[in-house]
């Protein structure tokens, strides 16, 4: 499986009074690292749009395993994972640079609708081929 | 698959299993679904993402497709529904 990894340092507006990440960022982190790897295959919000589709988040999970502090440099780790429904599923792991801890590991699944609201029940043309190009990538 | 397509009490009863197998639905028996029950909401309380699971097992058992919601508001209207839906698309 094929991951993209983008870097961060830890805001401190981003952690708690407890001087830890508050949980709620690493969604935000989460996006961070899907467009990385949404901007390779021509697959943004907007670019999707262009194609007359929107992809709202339906699931989010997310396993907290060690706190982030302010200043610590961390990596986003991102893949796409292919499900049988017409769905886009992110796995995520973001882990401190340095010592390589995981912080935390998450997944999402987004449906795909057309701008006017409908839901898609099969990919086709434009959308499906660039679909098909991020998963062979990160099948790799 | 034919002969139960061709089939209209198998068919549906076919589906009510494909459904609760398809969907893991535990409280819910063959008998208990009505074939005129809606799919969704007030219904069975299916939601969006459950079409896509049904799509999914539907194109695998009959190779009928169901492209979007449009097409699917009518197939997943009641269990008569879909089994007329895809009495019209089998074999096409």
């Amino acid at each position: 499986m094929q991951w993209v990894e983008t870097e961060e340092t830890v805001r401190f507006n981003e952690v708690d009074q407890w001087g830890m990440v508050w949980y709620g960022h690493y969604m935000a982190w989460f996006e961070v690292g899907r467009m990385s790897l949404l901007r390779r295959f021509d697959l943004l919000p907007r670019q999707m749009v262009e194609l007359g589709y929107i992809a709202p988040v339906i699931t989010l999970k997310c396993d907290f395993k060690h706190p982030a502090a302010c200043g610590d440099l961390i990596i986003i780790k991102t893949t796409a994972v292919k499900p049988e429904i017409a769905a886009l599923t992110f796995k995520f792991e973001i882990s401190l640079k340095e010592q390589g801890t995981l912080l935390a590991r998450g997944e999402t699944t987004q449906v795909l609708l057309t701008t006017d609201n409908k839901m898609i029940y099969r990919l086709s043309g434009e959308l499906e081929k660039r679909i098909n190009n991020l998963l062979n990538y990160c099948q790799k | 698959m034919k002969e139960i397509v061709n089939n209209s009490e198998a068919l549906i009863e076919f589906l009510k299993k494909m459904i609760i197998d398809t969907l893991k639905l535990e409280d819910i028996t063959v008998e208990e679904i009505g074939d005129d029950t809606p799919l969704f909401r007030e219904g069975l309380g299916l939601d969006s993402l459950d079409a896509l699971e049904l799509v999914v097992a539907i194109e695998k058992n009959f190779n009928v497709i169901i492209e979007d919601e449009n097409v699917g508001k009518k197939a997943f209207e009641s269990i008569n529904a879909l089994a007329q839906f895809i009495q019209e698309e089998y074999g096409e």
